[in-house]
């Protein structure tokens, strides 16, 4: 099933062996996609504690928790966290895992550049947090740390150096990953494995990998130019001498707005396998579902200024027209999923609770975001809390959920045993309610007027009450989180096997043994339709 | 792709209807209380965006009630009742796929020819306003220089500047930064426009309305971003004519 050349060049395979050494040098795919998570996660659970810290100085109006400076690192490193080094790389961790299986291949296309990309994401996330045992501290000028606030002349010191070299670092790790995966999906795809029947998944990563080829350059641009401003002299965004200010800003945007949809269309993806499959039905529409999320691509490369509607220094109307625009495949989606649910037989086990908590917060993000594309609304809302309800309805509400339907629902697979149901039930009917009292209020604050990385407020009529709520919502919300983590560690201690295909799976990767083998399949049955693991149960049904 | 089986458009008016009967009346309470909106706005600029946001809003309602509705109505009705057969494996209906990509294309497009009416309306500037204000943003606070007249205010993180200005006149502002991005913002105007270092970014504000408002800058800007407020003192046009006279 493989290319002969790369199986000739590749050393031959050793026995799978749970040592720890092995885990260090492995270049197998599912175990590279499971160090990916299991970092990505680590790196979810710290910026989480440093969210409950920015919760905490903002529970009342005038509190010193922490001081004005720690608060700028707190908030820099959680939002450059979540982003760079949870839900964007958990995705690619659960592409790495799922792609080979789900296209029939036996490992990547680049087994050694993978091993690569996860240690230089790993290696990049640790130069972005070693900024904390510097003098002046962790970088303290946001996630999108703007020129020239971010230059050394206004007060950032070696922090913010390596932060720029570690976001580098996994920049270059998403490229490569980016190029991985498409050369995967499009080359190494098992006979009868043809581009229409791919699973929805697997095509949700080609176009994320094909964002990634296009935003990740321009960042890594725009951070290098940040570091000659501030090593070596250079003048790029320093208005004083004629640098331009506004360049920073369409260069980040650039990467910014696709690297949004890089952080939502393999969630799409996730929840296009798992609603069809507690369905008991195909997925509906499956060629829309393609469609649009290559137009979802196409358009997203063209929106990257609606974050700059305020600066009045770019042509409003195309970026509005634009951004109203992505709305459209985004909310063929939506449809859908309904229409796969549609007529249905539904089950509720924890990935299909966390699927419609998916489904019920992204379609709030999503809403608010068409609101957010009228200029003259954002001229209010624009770096209000508005935009901070907005951002996390759409990644935390959104991506987030989506995540933990992916945990429950390929853990039996990747691990061979179960989490725990009761555990994981519990886990989603804390974050949902947890979630929504925690973001839901801030789009009153933004409305009210509340800006956007204040570390007080003041107390004026309703201030209080809001925050307060907020800040009691987000201990809910990192409650079920840490119930997931338990029933992680007690599903463990107690392991109940999950068989091969404990969902009644669709795809591929249901075929095999749960974990699989290091090269993936023993065989493969006959792929006819973008359900071979369907019709294959369907065929021994009807065999005599 | 095969087509979906006929009894699709019976099970789509049956939502439909659910939908009308249950979930609207619960969308107009929740949102019907005023006070958790924006302020009405105190400039004729803020009072079209007020305008536009409503509509906005309304019309997201609308559309979130109606999702909300199908995607309740399929858990509540399509959960697995032990039913041994499996139900009907259809994958796509293409009529009913184009007519929900046509109909929310048809949407947006509303919107954004209401949208461009309002941002053409906002973003215009008077050739001849009656009084232009320069506003200079800086580490952690602003200048206030009236343009013709010398008279200039400057703050501290400690002591917010105080811009005063005429209400039913034309004022033209003019906002500058000498160091970092800033934002010039005033909620009950419901605008704001970065201050941005080599940049003179000018709007014209109308005010309707006599009072003082809060001002704030909106552009995190480092330590002390928090403390960057001003106040906006909106005065009849005789008694700020007076003012500009005074000292």
């Amino acid at each position: 099933m493989n290319g002969t050349v790369a199986e000739a060049v590749r050393p031959p395979r050793k026995a799978q062996s749970a040592d720890f050494v092995a885990w260090l040098v492995t270049t197998d795919h599912k175990r590279i996609g499971v160090l990916y998570m299991c970092t990505s996660f680590a790196f979810f659970l710290i910026a989480g504690i440093l969210a409950l810290a920015i919760r905490a100085q903002l529970a009342a109006p005038g509190l010193s928790v922490v001081g004005p400076h720690a608060f700028n690192e707190l908030f820099t490193l959680h939002g450059t966290a979540m982003i760079f080094l949870f839900v964007a790389p958990f995705g690619l961790g659960l592409a790495n895992y799922l792609v080979p299986l789900q296209v029939g291949a036996a490992d990547m296309a680049f087994p050694r550049v993978n091993a690569l990309s996860y240690w230089l994401f790993v290696a990049g996330g640790l130069t972005v947090f070693s900024g904390a045992a510097t003098n002046g501290g962790a970088a303290d000028a946001g996630w999108f740390a703007y020129a020239p606030l971010s230059d050394i002349r206004n007060g950032s010191g070696a922090g913010m150096d390596l932060w720029i070299v570690g976001l580098l670092m996994v920049s270059a790790a998403s490229i490569m990953t980016g190029i991985n995966l498409l050369a995967t999906s499009l080359l190494y795809r098992a006979p009868g494995m043809t581009m229409w029947r791919l699973p929805v998944f697997t095509w949700e990563m080609i176009v994320t990998s094909i964002l990634i080829l296009m935003a990740f350059p321009p960042l890594a641009t725009a951070l290098a130019m940040v570091f000659v401003d501030r090593r070596l002299g250079g003048h790029f965004f320093d208005a004083a001498h004629g640098g331009n200010p506004i360049l920073y800003q369409h260069l980040f945007w650039f990467f910014g707005h696709p690297e949004v949809y890089i952080m939502i269309l393999p969630f799409f993806g996730v929840v296009s396998e798992t609603i069809p499959v507690f369905s008991r039905k195909p997925v509906f529409g499956y060629v829309g579902l393609v469609l649009s999320a290559l137009a979802i691509g196409g358009l997203s490369v063209g929106v990257w200024a609606h974050h700059m509607f305020a600066t009045g220094a770019v042509t409003n109307s195309f970026f509005s027209a634009v951004s109203f625009l992505i709305a459209v495949p985004t909310g063929v989606k939506f449809f859908n999923w309904i229409g796969t649910m549609w007529r249905g037989q539904l089950t509720f086990p924890t990935p299909m609770l966390f699927s419609i908590g998916f489904l019920l917060n992204f379609l709030i993000g999503g809403i608010t975001g068409v609101i957010m594309a009228s200029p003259p609304v954002d001229f209010h809302i624009e770096d209000t809390y508005f935009i901070v309800a907005h951002l996390h309805y759409v990644l935390m509400g959104g991506s987030v959920f989506a995540i933990f339907a992916a945990i429950y629902f390929w853990f039996p697979k990747v691990f061979g045993f179960r989490l725990g149901e009761t555990l994981g039930k519990w886990s989603f009917w804390m974050m949902l309610p947890g979630f929504n009292l925690t973001f839901f209020p801030m789009h009153v604050l933004g409305l009210w007027g509340m800006p956007r990385r204040v570390v007080t407020y003041p107390a004026l009529a309703g201030w209080a009450h809001l925050n307060l709520l907020a800040t009691a919502g987000s201990v809910l919300l990192a409650l079920g989180v840490l119930l997931t983590v338990v029933n992680v560690w007690l599903s463990s201690r107690r392991p109940t096997p999950a068989g091969d295909d404990p969902w009644g799976g669709y795809s591929l990767e249901w075929v095999t043994t749960s974990p699989p083998p290091e090269h993936n399949y023993e065989w493969i049955p006959a792929i006819r339709s973008e359900r071979p693991a369907y019709d294959m149960r369907q065929t021994a049904a009807k065999a005599p | 792709m095969q087509f979906a089986n006929s009894g699709e458009p019976a099970v789509v008016r049956c939502s439909l209807r659910s939908f009308f009967l249950r979930c609207v009346p619960c969308g107009l309470a929740l949102s019907g209380c005023g006070s958790y909106g924006p302020p009405a706005g105190s400039t004729r600029q803020a009072q079209a965006i007020h305008g536009l946001w409503g509509v906005l809003l309304w019309t997201g309602i609308a559309v979130g009630i109606i999702v909300y509705a199908l995607i309740l109505w399929s858990v509540l009705r399509y959960r697995n009742r032990s039913d041994a057969t499996p139900p009907p494996q259809f994958t796509g209906n293409p009529p009913l796929e184009i007519t929900w990509t046509v109909i929310p294309l048809l949407i947006v497009g509303v919107l954004f020819f209401l949208t461009y009416r309002v941002e053409r309306y906002v973003q215009d500037v008077s050739p001849h306003p009656a009084v232009t204000v320069n506003v200079t943003a800086f580490r952690w606070s602003w200048r206030f220089l009236y343009q013709g007249s010398g008279k200039a205010i400057a703050g501290t993180p400690d002591q917010p500047p105080q811009l005063v200005l005429p209400v039913g006149q034309t004022v033209r502002v003019i906002v500058t930064s000498q160091d970092v991005v800033h934002s010039f913002y005033v909620p009950e105007f419901l605008f704001k426009r970065d201050a941005i270092p080599g940049v003179k970014n000018a709007f014209d504000l109308d005010i309707a309305k006599p009072g003082v408002y809060r001002g704030e800058c909106a552009e995190f800007c480092g330590l002390s971003h928090a403390r960057m407020l001003f106040t906006v003192k909106a005065v009849p046009a005789a008694a700020f004519a007076s003012w500009m006279q005074s000292r």
